[in-house]
């Protein structure tokens, strides 16, 4: 109850929570939003129609209207944006907890592993696998998980390195505890918080490395409602249709935005080293 | 202490807006910098935009793509050029005469050309080019031995001012041949850089090669047998066709080629300091359709073509003007009997749902796609960014989707969907196919030839008249061959046609008088380019 009203006092915290779930709301009832358009039906005489009565954000190169295809394309955004930062938390917070707990040759291999994975710049890096494997949105989710669980595996060994030392640590080894018991009991609950602010804070930076990579060819593949590969759709007619990347940026920009303040107050609620 | 800080910042502060300012001078120097350059030194300056096929080289001998950037920047030339209806008439050469066999053929030589380094064209020249094209393109995509057999024998008299060939098969039109740009005439001699400094006897000539994706730097070419209208063409590379769009209307070019966007052509159009020249070409967009896969099911291929509205995705915006509709491979512009051909499979998106039905090409379980032997049909689609070929396929897809057939896109670059079509890797494949490349189909038609096909597609009735082609020599019976082959094509429901594709140009009118915009392909940069007056 009292957490509750914490996050209470906490406006900032309020606006951006209601904002984000109605921007997930968007994406789940998609249809009903859009009155049952079909974001992938068109008709070529209603090409490159500017914004009007019948099509509030214009339509695109194919006939469809571009804000059924903007709601739609939460769907895609928002799926593999939480896909991703989930695969990164999990994978990098069980390779650091292991390196961190375990030190020695393990960590060393881990740890160096991710050194390689940070020496080149991940977009960078990203787009070389996502060519190497081909184009997908799914190969685009791999590429980026790829270059950026390294971060969570650093943080959460330098966690888990700041806890193993503690007393209470050594009274469960000295108590006879098995190392998965205080992996869960007490590594654990004490790193979970500070890298669940990581993972808010990563959503609106890895929506725009998967907008990035499908604006490139290398992730969502037409007709699929994606915004980064909208923005690529109307990059070519930028000036004479310029609906056809107005409206997909601004998507992207209003929930990158969201979901970077929604990190920052849940950052601000949670961070333990503020107490 | 306080006020040395302030002068400091004062003084930083200083400095930055002096840069800002002469940064914005530098800035505005530059846009200027044609009309400047072509006032002050008296010289006239066009700026080109244009897209870079392979790395802009000049390899005439390498790559075709090489030859025909080597004389679409007015670098070289050839015995015998394309008129805008794919007929050839002399260019380097004055006339020629050919025996009944169509198997020795001399051709006398203008005696007023020179290559651009000052030596003079003379028969012993031009057999040396060819000699060298015979010895370097062996193996390589130009490979001359499709435009002159390398067999051929060759006797330059420099006396009598001709080049005889004789050759062991007899050639319906060897002028055609020899018009194709990797059989332009190159001083092979003097050439020391041939990827991108070679000489030629064409209006321009490379003084300078700024790099891959940057450019040229062109000038006149001082021994040309006509009045060159530029005293310097700068040639900057564009891949994107916004790009061109903008770098025209910001003053940075003159005059760009195929801008793709249809509405900036459209306010291009609009404005009249543009003027937008647009030439009916002889390239076909089509698809093809891999017989070695799903699409062997013929009833799906026709029902395929039914469903799709050509003429619609012509008119629309997004294409608008820049393609014309057909049912052939070969466009209707050109003299091969267009208008007798009959189309069994018009745009009938019902009719193709009862194809489907009826050859029980149906969806039992209910996703919208239809299923074949038990799989959903999906089909992969490969295609490339490149004359608006992408937009033609999204399209397709839309309209396939009304059908009930699925497709999954595969669009990569140029050399992705040509390996995938040599390696039949493929359900669809869309390219757009230059059809007359030396004035005549026979090369294009292989492409359904069973021996020469990349789509498994083998009709001994077409492979028969293909033959009887090779060999035919009368203009008439030819035409018929022709006409009775795209028949087949159709019928067999073989490709979905995009369309014919039309080359468009545009210029600024402050800068460029006339541009005139030729069918063939290969000639951009020509002396039918002048300065406004």
């Amino acid at each position: 109850m009292v957490r509750i009203n914490d996050f209470l006092k906490k406006k900032q915290f309020v606006i951006f929570f209601i904002l984000a779930v109605l921007i997930i709301l968007a994406a789940v009832f998609a249809p009903v939003i859009t009155q049952g358009v079909d974001p992938l039906e068109g008709s070529m005489d209603d090409a490159l129609q500017a914004p009007c009565k019948a099509h509030i954000f214009g339509t695109d190169k194919m006939g469809r209207d571009i804000f059924t295809r903007v709601i739609y394309g939460a769907r895609a955004s928002l799926i593999s944006t939480f896909g991703v930062v989930l695969l990164i938390f999990l994978i990098g917070t069980a390779v650091g907890i292991i390196a961190g707990c375990f030190g020695g040759i393990v960590d060393a291999a881990l740890m160096r592993v991710a050194d390689m994975m940070v020496a080149f710049p991940g977009l960078v890096l990203a787009l070389a696998v996502a060519g190497i494997i081909g184009s997908s949105m799914k190969n685009a989710i791999i590429a980026i998980t790829i270059v950026s669980w390294t971060k969570y595996a650093r943080l959460a060994r330098s966690l888990v390195l700041k806890i193993k030392d503690r007393d209470y640590v050594s009274a469960a080894i000295v108590s006879g505890a098995r190392t998965s018991h205080i992996i869960r009991s007490y590594m654990l609950p004490n790193a979970l918080p500070i890298l669940i602010i990581t993972a808010a804070t990563d959503v609106g930076s890895m929506m725009l490395e998967l907008a990035a990579l499908s604006f490139l060819g290398f992730g969502a593949k037409p007709p699929t409602p994606e915004w980064g590969y909208m923005l690529n759709e109307g990059r070519g007619l930028i000036q004479s249709a310029p609906w056809m990347m107005i409206f997909p940026g601004l998507a992207i920009f209003l929930v990158v935005v969201v979901f970077n303040m929604l990190g920052d107050s849940l950052r601000d609620i949670m961070d333990p080293r503020d107490e | 202490m306080k006020h040395s800080k302030k002068y400091l910042v004062m003084g930083i502060a200083a400095v930055l807006s002096l840069s800002l300012f002469s940064g914005c001078s530098s800035f505005a120097d530059s846009e200027n910098t044609g009309d400047e350059q072509a006032d002050t030194a008296g010289e006239e300056v066009l700026n080109f935009g244009c897209q870079m096929y392979d790395d802009g080289s000049l390899n005439f001998a390498l790559a075709p793509s090489s030859a025909w950037n080597a004389m679409r920047y007015g670098i070289t030339e050839s015995l015998f050029k394309f008129n805008d209806d794919m007929s050839t008439e002399p260019w380097l050469a004055k006339s020629y005469t050919v025996n009944d066999e169509h198997t020795e053929w001399v051709i006398t030589l203008r005696d007023d050309i020179c290559f651009s380094d000052g030596c003079p064209v003379t028969p012993s020249k031009v057999k040396e080019c060819f000699e060298y094209l015979k010895e370097v393109s062996e193996g390589s995509s130009a490979n001359a031995e499709k435009y002159l057999e390398f067999e051929a024998e060759i006797t330059a008299d420099d006396e009598a001012n001709t080049l005889t060939i004789v050759t062991s098969k007899p050639y319906n039109d060897l002028p055609g041949q020899l018009a194709y740009p990797v059989m332009a005439v190159v001083d092979i001699e003097h050439t020391e850089d041939f990827m991108n400094n070679v000489i030629g006897t064409g209006p321009y000539m490379v003084n300078q090669f700024n790099g891959v994706g940057v450019g040229y730097e062109m000038a006149a070419n001082p021994n040309y047998y006509e009045e060159v209208p530029y005293d310097k063409v700068n040639i900057l590379f564009m891949g994107d066709a916004s790009a061109k769009t903008m770098a025209l209307q910001s003053g940075q070019v003159d005059l760009v080629e195929n801008i793709t966007n249809v509405a900036d052509i459209q306010d291009f159009q609009e404005n009249s300091d543009f003027t937008v020249d647009i030439a009916t070409g002889v390239r076909c967009g089509f698809s093809w359709m891999n017989l070695e896969g799903v699409l062997s099911n013929e009833a799906l291929r026709q029902a395929m073509i039914m469903a799709i509205d050509k003429e619609g995705i012509c008119e629309s915006t997004t294409i608008g003007g820049l393609y014309t509709a057909g049912i052939s491979v070969l466009p209707s512009n050109l003299d091969y009997g267009y208008d007798e051909l009959n189309d069994p499979y018009p745009y009938d998106p019902e009719g193709a749902k009862k194809v489907l039905d009826d050859a029980g090409i149906v969806d039992t379980d209910g996703d919208g796609i239809r299923e074949l032997d038990g799989q959903n049909i999906n089909l992969r689609y490969v295609s490339y960014e490149n004359r608006l070929l992408n937009d033609f396929s999204d399209a397709h897809t839309q309209y396939l989707a009304e059908i009930g057939i699925g497709v999954t896109a595969e669009y990569g670059s140029s050399d992705d969907q040509w390996s995938k079509l040599a390696a039949g890797d493929y359900d669809l494949n869309n390219n757009n196919w230059i059809t007359v490349g030396n004035g005549d189909p026979l090369e294009y038609l292989g492409n359904w030839y069973s021996k020469t096909t990349y789509c498994g597609y083998s009709n001994p009735e077409y492979d028969k008249l293909y033959e009887s082609l090779q060999n035919e020599l009368d203009p008439e019976k030819r035409k018929e061959l022709v006409k009775e082959m795209q028949q087949i094509i159709i019928d067999d429901a073989l490709v979905l046609v995009d369309g014919y594709y039309n080359s468009s140009m545009v210029y600024s009118n402050k800068s460029v008088g006339y541009a005139h915009i030729h069918t063939a392909d290969y000639y951009w940069l020509t002396t039918e380019i002048v300065p406004a007056e």
